[in-house]
């Protein structure tokens, strides 16, 4: 697929700022700690309320709210296997998800933003059409040559073993939870997720994004699932 | 779904834009939504940055469900992404399980998809269970296994992930964020990961809804 080369630029500056936010650095550099980011007043103090985002359809039967709520992929047989029903490998996740929580989507459809494109709009290779699907490794790394035959493979129970991640939704705990709650969202599972638990932070975190954004999206002439707060 | 009923609480936050024209359109995005799907998260345990002994074996990065007129296919990808010459990691004392669901409720796990690895000499080997019809399978990484109509792979694969993470780092160094759609981070990156592909008559249940998550497990207990 073309793109069109686009340059997008924007201050960001707050305390959504996450620890987390990884850009892979840390391969090519030594370790170092975020700066803290200086807390800067919004530029409005408008407030929005997201409930019209998380209960508008993403797809039929789905709100964003179920897509989100348990955390985990859900796909439909009777439906394209199309993000955000299951996820493919050469789906736009990341401009998919942003226009369901932002954007109005009786007025936007879901590829409004991969339309653009506003990220790159593609892998860099092409995927195979048939198992195993992901695409061959890239240079010319060190591989196994499928040999061995007695593996030392582990036996125990999975209670053995402590857990470290989870994840089911792409981006889901990395935009939508605070990161003081990283851990303790990550430790849960979807049958917790279906308490609903998290879903005032999960709102909360929205609304913050939103008030910050909204301005901008109305600049770009994009209606907003966000309503004003009276 | 009652959740949205949930009172929110708006936390203290201070956040301020201000944006480019870019096709006589402005289009802005809070760059913890963009960071990548889940590479490095949770960052107390997976994020060099935050923790001195990341698991990066057990850092998961993508997850990935879809079907083809025959079959279901489900993909883990984790540790990563790395440079084209570094090889994969196969940690023998990491639990991969992707958590299917065919009965409509998310709640319950059908078939818990465990794959761990193994080593003989200097050869990684892989195993995975918990599959439909009890199958389960052994055998070679970088090679793919099949049982019943059931294939299985592990291996290193181009990271199948796009997106413009460099734009990220500039924010963050400069508060200025240049988003552009033709520079993708994950370009010219490779990762580890599992795929398995199931035939459909095997795992679908009519028209219910498939829900997938994933998780990874340390033998013994986290990293310390």
């Amino acid at each position: 697929m073309m793109s069109r080369p686009s340059t997008l630029a924007l201050v960001f500056a707050g305390a959504i700022a996450l620890a987390s936010c990884q850009e892979g650095s840390s391969f090519t550099s030594a370790p170092t700690p975020t700066p803290t980011p200086t807390p800067t007043p919004p530029p409005t103090g408008a407030t929005f309320n997201v409930e019209p985002c998380l209960t508008q359809m993403v797809r039929p039967g789905v709100t964003v709210a179920i897509l989100f709520i348990p955390d985990t992929l859900k796909l439909d047989f009777s439906q394209p296997s199309l993000f955000p029903n299951g996820r493919a490998l050469p789906d736009p996740v990341i401009d998919y998800t942003l226009a369901a929580l932002f954007l109005d989507l009786t007025v936007h459809p879901i590829t409004t933003l991969h339309s653009i494109p506003l990220g790159p709009p593609a892998n860099d290779r092409p995927f195979r059409s048939q198992f195993p699907w992901l695409a061959p490794p890239q240079g010319n790394p060190p591989l196994d040559q499928g040999l061995g035959r007695n593996f030392d493979i582990r036996t125990d129970p999975a209670s053995a073993y402590v857990r470290v991640d989870r994840m089911g939704m792409p981006a889901l705990a990395t935009a939508l939870i605070s990161g003081a709650n990283r851990i303790p969202y990550n430790d849960d599972d979807p049958a917790v997720d279906f308490t609903f638990k998290w879903v005032p932070e999960i709102q909360g975190n929205l609304t913050v994004l939103t008030n910050a954004l909204a301005d901008d999206f109305d600049r770009a002439g994009l209606a907003i699932c966000a309503e004003p707060e009276a | 779904m009652g959740g949205t009923q949930v009172a929110f609480d708006v936390r203290t936050a201070a956040i301020a834009i201000t944006s480019l024209a870019a096709f006589g359109a402005l289009f802005l995005v809070a760059q913890r939504a963009i960071d990548a799907a889940d590479h490095f998260d949770p960052p107390t345990l997976t994020d060099p940055k935050v923790d001195p002994l990341p698991d990066a074996a057990a850092d998961i990065a993508d997850v990935y469900l879809f079907y083809t007129d025959t079959d279901l296919v489900l993909a883990l990808t984790f540790s990563g992404p790395q440079g084209t010459g570094l090889p994969a990691t196969y940690d023998r004392d990491v639990l991969y399980r992707l958590n299917v669901s065919n009965d409509g409720d998310p709640r319950t796990t059908e078939f818990p998809i465990e794959f761990r690895f193994g080593h003989d000499g200097t050869s990684a080997g892989f195993s995975v269970t918990g599959l439909p019809n009890g199958v389960t399978m052994v055998g070679p990484v970088e090679t793919n296994l099949e049982k019943d109509g059931i294939l299985a792979r592990a291996g290193l694969f181009d990271d199948p992930f796009f997106f413009d993470l460099q734009g990220l780092s500039e924010t963050r160094q400069t508060g200025t964020l240049s988003f552009d759609n033709q520079r993708n981070f994950f370009a010219n990156q490779n990762i580890t990961g599992v795929v398995v592909q199931i035939p459909r008559p095997m795992i679908q249940d009519g028209n219910r809804q498939i829900d997938v998550w994933s998780e990874t497990a340390r033998f013994g207990g986290q990293l310390e």
